[in-house]
C-alpha cells in the first residue's frame, strides 16, 4: 500500500485472470458506474490523489477505523476522504464500513464533521471475506496458548498484560510476530517468540488450543481478520469486547488478567471447550464469499434501480 | 522528575536534549535524560554538558516524561516507553515540528500505541509558525528577562562563522584586527574544521569556542551582541543561543545569507553578510544604540512565540524548585596537584590569612586531601587522573560533577595550577561563580602556550605569587585583574631551644647520635627520577658516621626500597617538613616554588637538584637565579661527581658558612601571603 513495491493479492490476480481484464496501476482517469475505493486511509502520505474519478456511486471501503479509542483520530480522515472528494465526480458516495466497530468509528467521526455530511454510510458492512472451512478441533484441549500479528507496538498489550495472557505455568506460550520483544530483548524464558513470519499460519496454529489476542488500548482491529483465521482453525479466542463484537459469542470477550481463569476452565471441562469452537461456524458463514455475494448484488440491484 | 526523551537517537537529537534539559534546570525543574541516549561520538564538550544530566535507566523515577522530535518516532523510543511501564498519573508530552495534521495525528498515535494511553502532543508549529530553523528538534524557547538588560562597559561580541569557508585570505587577519578592537570583546564560535584551519595559521590566537565547549545557555550569558554568518542557522545550538540572547534582551545581528533569523519574524538586526564590514557596522551602528536595540528587543511581539513559561503551561510543568540556595558565600580552593602538594600547600597558606568571616573551603585530589585537613579546613575529595585511555578526562568529568553541586552562583572559586581544566573553565560560567586563578610563572619555555591562557577571561582575577628575584618574574598577561603579590611562603618560626630539642628527638627516634643533619627533599619520583642522586647522597653520607641522613617525602609518595639499606640514611614521610629543614645543617632539595622560597625566606643552606618535566616551572631557571647570587648550590640531574664534591665542601668546609651568610644578608621582597588573602576577601566588580 505504501512505498514502491506492489504487490496483487493472489486472489485479486486469480479473477483478474480468468475475466482477461488487465490491471492498469496509476490510471489517470477511473471512469465507471461503480466505483469502489479501498482503504482511503493510503491517502494519509500523500497531499492530492493523482487521477480523476468519473462515477455514478463511489464507494469507499474503510479498512481503517476512523477513531481510535478515546476518540482521537487513527489518521487524518478529513485530508484523506478530502483527497477523493477534491478528485471525484459522483452523483453519490458512500461509504462502506467493514465490521460494526469500524463503523462506530465512522459514525462517530462523521457525527463531529459537518464538511462530510455528504458522505452515506451503507447499512451492510463491507467484511473481508473468510475462510469457512473450520479445521477439526482436539477434543482435549492443553494449556497451549499463543498469539499471530504484525509486529507494530499498537498489536501489543503492555508488558504487563502479556504476562498475564502468557503466563509461566503455561505449557506452551508461542508468540509469533514478537519481532519487538526480541528487538527489545525482553526476557521470557516460558514464551517462545518467533518473528513475524517465521513459520507458517498452519505450523502455528499447530502449536496451540487457545488463541489470546488483545492489542493496546489505544488500537482496535477494524475488522480482525487474525481471529477469523484462529477461529477457522479451530481455536478458542479470547480477546477484548470492542475486538470481540465483529465475531459475537464465536470469541470469549475478557480482560488479560481473567485470561487464565477462563482457559483453566476450558480445560478442565473439554465439552465446552468444543461447544465454544463450534460457536464459530455460523459467525464465518456470515463472512463467507457467498453472504458478500450476495450483499453485492443486492447493492448493486439498489444502484441500478436508482440510475433508472 | 522530567525525564526528557527523543524521537530518534541521534546526536542531533541529544543536543536538543540537552539544550532543554538544561533550560529545564535553570527554570527549576529536575530535568535528565535517560544514559542510554549518550551518543558514541558525544565529544568532549557534550560529555561535560552531559554528565549533569544522564541517569541510568534503573535510577529513573519520573514524574513527567517529554518527547522531543515527535514528527520522528523511531522504534527504540517506542519500545523504551512501553518498558517503562509509566504509572498513569505521570504525565507524557511530546512536542513537535509537524508538517502537516497527518504526521501530528501519526505521531500522536505512535506514541499512544506504546504507552497505552494518549500522550499530550504539542505542535510548535502552533506557537512558531516561522522557525528561524524548522527542522529544529529543540523547542527553540527561552526565559524571556522581564527586566532590561544592564548596560556594559566592553560588549561581548560573539561570532558564528556558520557554514562560511575561510578560503578568503582576508577573513581571518579581519577576525584578527576585531579580535583587538577596544570597544568590545570578541569570541568566535567556530566547528572543528575551522577551529584547525585557524589553528595551523598564523591567527591561532583567535579567541575561537568551539560549539560544543560551552551549552548555547551559558554562551548566551556571556554574549551581549551576537553575529551570525553562512546559510541558515548553524545547527540548533546556535538556534537556541540566538533565542536566548533575544529572551534576554541582547543584540542579534542576522549576516546569514538566507536572512534565517529575520525571515522567523525575530527582533535581529540585518547586518553584513561577511565579517569584512562587521567592524564597522557596529561601531557605525551597534555600539552607540545598544540600550535602546536591547529596549526594541525587549518589546518584540516575537518574543511570546519563544517564551519558555507557555510552553511549561501547555504541558502543564508546575515551576520547581531544586535546592534552596545557599545564603553566605562559598570560597573554594581547588589546588591542582597530582603529583606532589605544592598547589595545595599555598593554597592553605593564603586560605589561612583569609578573615574570619570567610569559611574557606577545599576540594582537592587524593594526594592533598591529609595535607588540607590537617591545616584545619574542610576538603572535597576529588579524583586522580588515571591512564584510561578510552576516557582520559573521566576524572575531570567528576570533578566537573563534584563542583557543580558544591557551588552555587555567586560563590568563589580559586585557582591554583597550571592548565585551566574544562571542569574549571565550565563550573565558572555555569555556575556564574566569581573566581581568581593563582598562577604563579616560570612557565617552562618562558611563557605558557596560547591553550593554556585562552581560559584566563573566565577569571575575575589572577593572582601572581612572584619570584624572590625579578628577573624570574614574567609578564603573561595584562590588565587590571592582574595582582602581583610578593612571593607565597608558609613561615615557620623554630627558636634555637626547640632546635636542639628536635635534634634531640630525631637521634633518640633513630638511634642515631649526629653531629650534622641532612635532609633531602628530592621529590617522589613522579616527576624526575633521582633514584641515582638519592643514592650517591646516602653512599657518601653512609661514610659519616656523625651524620643523620633523613630522606623526607609526602606521605603517600613511592619510596625505593633501597633507600632503606644505608646505614645512617633514615626515610621519612610527613607534611611537616618546614620543621625539619629548619633543624637541618643542609637541605638537599628539588627546586620547587614552595620548597625555594621556604628555604630561602628561613635561611637554610641548600643544595639544588631542579626537577623537570613538562608540566613543571622552570626550577633550573629559579635554582641558578640563588647559585649565582651565592645563596645555595645547584647541581643539574648529571653532575654526580659535582653532588659529592659539594657535598664534602658544605660538610666539611666552609661552603654552608658562605651560604648561610649570604642568606642573612640578601633583602628579599616582602611576602604576599595577605595581600593574596585580601585580594581574595574583597568583593569584586565582574569582569
Amino acid at each position: 500500500m505504501f512505498g514502491d513495491s506492489r504487490h496483487v493479492a493472489p486472489v485479486l490476480r486469480q479473477v483478474l485472470n480468468a475475466l482477461r481484464i488487465p490491471l492498469i496501476w496509476d490510471a489517470p482517469e477511473i471512469s465507471a458506474d461503480l466505483v469502489i475505493f479501498h482503504n482511503p486511509a493510503f491517502l494519509k502520505f500523500q497531499n492530492a490523489l493523482d487521477a480523476r474519478i468519473l462515477a455514478r456511486s463511489l464507494v469507499v471501503v474503510t479498512h481503517e477505523n476512523f477513531l481510535r479509542p478515546g476518540g482521537d483520530e487513527g489518521f487524518d480522515v478529513s485530508a484523506c476522504l478530502g483527497q477523493i472528494d477534491a478528485s471525484t465526480l459522483a452523483l453519490r458516495k458512500f461509504i462502506a464500513p467493514i465490521s460494526p466497530y469500524n463503523r462506530s468509528t465512522v459514525n462517530n467521526w462523521l457525527s463531529g464533521h459537518r464538511l462530510a455530511r455528504h458522505w452515506i454510510v451503507l447499512e451492510d458492512d463491507w467484511f473481508n471475506i473468510c475462510n469457512t472451512e473450520i479445521r477439526t478441533t482436539r477434543a482435549s484441549p492443553q494449556d497451549r496458548r499463543g498469539r499471530h500479528s504484525r509486529p507494530g507496538f499498537e498489536k501489543f498489550p503492555s508488558p504487563e498484560e502479556l504476562d498475564d495472557c502468557f503466563p509461566e505455568h503455561a505449557l506452551a506460550n508461542v508468540i509469533l510476530g514478537a519481532d519487538a520483544l526480541l528487538d527489545a530483548e525482553v526476557i521470557r524464558p516460558h514464551w517462545k517468540m518467533l518473528p513475524f513470519d517465521a513459520v507458517s499460519v498452519e505450523e502455528f496454529f499447530d502449536m496451540i488450543d487457545f488463541f489470546v489476542y488483545f492489542t493496546t488500548p489505544t488500537w482496535r482491529e477494524s475488522f480482525g481478520r487474525v481471529i477469523a483465521e484462529a477461529l477457522a482453525a479451530g481455536k478458542v479466542v479470547l480477546t477484548d469486547t470492542d475486538t470481540g463484537q465483529t465475531f459475537g459469542d464465536a470469541v470469549i470477550t475478557c480482560r488479560p488478567p481473567d485470561v487464565d481463569d477462563i482457559i483453566s476452565d476450558l480445560i478442565a471441562h473439554p465439552r465446552r471447550y468444543v461447544e465454544q469452537v463450534a460457536k464459530a461456524k455460523p459467525i464465518l458463514e456470515r463472512y463467507s464469499a457467498q453472504s458478500f455475494r450476495k450483499k453485492l448484488t443486492g447493492f448493486l440491484a439498489t444502484e441500478i434501480a436508482e440510475a433508472q | 522528575m522530567i525525564l526528557l526523551e527523543a524521537g530518534l537517537r541521534n546526536v542531533r537529537s541529544f543536543d536538543a536534549q540537552l539544550i532543554f534539559a538544561e533550560q529545564l534546570r535553570a527554570r527549576g525543574f529536575d530535568a535528565c535524560i535517560g544514559a542510554e541516549y549518550f551518543p558514541e561520538d558525544a565529544g568532549r564538550g557534550r560529555t561535560y554538558e552531559a554528565a549533569k544530566l544522564l541517569v541510568d535507566k534503573e535510577d529513573l523515577a519520573p514524574k513527567t516524561v517529554f518527547v522531543l522530535g515527535a514528527e520522528e518516532i523511531g522504534d527504540p523510543l517506542l519500545a523504551s516507553l512501553r518498558e517503562k511501564q509509566l504509572e498513569a498519573d505521570v504525565p507524557v508530552i511530546a512536542t513537535g515540528r509537524f508538517t502537516d495534521n497527518q504526521s501530528y495525528v501519526g505521531a500522536k498515535a505512535r506514541l499512544a500505541y506504546a504507552l497505552g494511553r494518549e500522550a499530550k502532543v504539542i505542535d510548535l508549529t502552533d506557537t512558531q509558525p516561522r522557525s528561524m530553523m524548522p527542522t529544529a528538534i529543540c523547542p527553540l524557547v527561552a526565559e524571556v528577562k522581564p527586566v532590561a538588560r544592564p548596560t556594559v562597559e566592553i560588549p561581548r561580541l560573539t561570532i558564528v562563522l556558520g557554514s562560511m569557508e575561510l578560503d578568503n585570505p582576508e577573513t581571518l587577519p579581519c577576525l584578527s584586527r576585531m579580535s583587538f578592537q577596544g570597544e568590545y570583546s570578541l569570541k568566535i564560535v567556530v566547528n572543528g574544521l575551522q577551529n584547525d584551519e585557524i589553528k595551523s595559521s598564523s591567527f591561532r590566537d583567535l579567541p575561537t569556542v568551539l560549539y560544543t565547549d560551552l551549552s548555547p545557555l551559558t554562551l548566551a550569558r556571556e554574549t551581549d551582541i551576537l553575529a551570525v554568518f553562512g546559510q541558515g542557522m548553524a545547527g540548533e545550538r546556535m538556534a537556541a543561543l540566538a533565542v536566548e540572547l533575544m529572551a534576554a534582551g541582547g543584540v542579534v545581528i542576522d549576516g546569514t545569507e538566507d536572512e534565517a533569523l529575520l525571515s522567523s519574524g525575530a527582533p535581529a538586526l540585518l547586518g553584513p553578510k561577511t565579517p569584512f564590514s562587521l567592524d564597522g557596522y557596529l561601531t557605525g551602528k551597534v555600539l552607540g544604540n545598544i540600550a535602546h536595540i536591547s529596549d526594541q528587543v525587549s518589546r518584540s511581539p516575537w518574543l511570546r512565540t519563544i517564551d519558555i513559561t507557555r510552553l511549561e503551561t501547555a504541558a502543564d510543568l508546575k515551576p520547581g524548585n531544586l535546592r534552596a540556595a545557599r545564603k553566605t558565600r562559598t570560597t573554594l580552593f581547588v589546588p591542582t596537584n597530582g603529583v606532589g602538594l605544592g598547589h595545595a600547600q599555598r593554597c592553605t597558606v593564603i586560605a589561612n590569612e583569609m578573615p574570619a568571616r570567610t569559611t574557606p573551603v577545599f576540594a582537592a585530589f587524593p594526594s592533598c586531601v591529609p595535607l588540607v585537613r590537617r591545616r584545619g579546613f574542610d576538603c572535597i575529595p576529588l579524583v586522580a587522573r588515571t591512564d584510561e585511555k578510552d576516557t582520559p578526562n573521566a576524572n575531570d568529568l567528576l570533578t566537573y560533577r563534584r563542583l557543580s553541586s558544591a557551588l552555587q552562583p555567586g560563590d568563589r572559586l580559586v585557582f591554583d595550577g597550571g592548565f585551566v581544566f574544562d571542569s574549571i573553565y565550565r563550573v565558572i560560567l555555569e555556575r556564574r561563580l566569581s573566581a581568581a586563578w593563582i598562577r604563579r610563572g616560570l612557565w617552562p619555555g618562558g611563557r605558557p602556550s596560547q591553550g593554556m591562557l585562552d581560559r584566563e577571561g573566565v577569571f575575575d582575577r589572577v593572582i601572581v605569587p612572584s619570584e624572590a628575584f625579578q628577573e624570574l618574574n614574567d609578564a603573561y598577561s595584562y590588565g587590571d585583574h592582574v595582582r602581583y603579590v610578593g612571593p607565597i611562603v608558609r613561615q615557620v618560626v623554630l627558636s634555637p631551644e626547640d632546635r636542639d630539642h628536635l635534634r634531640d628527638r630525631l637521634a633518640e627516634r633513630f638511634g642515631n647520635e649526629f653531629r650534622q643533619l641532612v635532609v633531602s627533599m628530592l621529590g617522589g619520583g613522579v616527576a624526575s627520577d633521582r633514584t641515582a642522586q638519592l643514592q650517591a647522597i646516602s653512599g657518601n653520607l653512609a661514610e659519616r658516621p656523625d651524620c643523620l641522613h633523613l630522606i623526607v617525602t609526602w606521605p603517600g609518595s613511592t619510596i625505593q626500597p633501597s633507600f632503606f639499606g644505608w646505614r645512617n640514611t633514615r626515610v621519612v614521610q610527613t607534611f611537616e617538613a618546614t620543621a625539619l629543614c629548619l633543624a637541618a645543617d643542609l637541605v638537599i632539595s628539588a627546586a620547587g616554588y614552595n620548597s625555594v622560597h621556604e628555604i630561602l625566606y628561613h635561611g637554610i643552606p641548600a643544595i639544588f637538584i631542579p626537577q623537570s618535566a613538562p608540566y613543571l616551572d622552570d626550577q633550573e631557571r629559579r635554582a641558578t637565579a640563588l647559585s649565582d647570587r651565592g645563596l645555595c648550590a645547584t647541581i643539574t640531574d648529571t653532575e654526580l661527581m659535582k653532588l659529592e664534591r659539594t657535598l664534602r665542601d658544605c660538610l666539611d668546609g666552609d661552603e654552608l658558612e658562605h651560604f648561610r651568610a649570604a642568606l642573612a644578608e640578601i633583602e628579599l621582597p616582602e611576602t604576599g601571603t595577605m595581600a593574596a588573602a585580601r585580594i581574595l576577601a574583597e568583593d569584586w566588580k565582574k569582569r
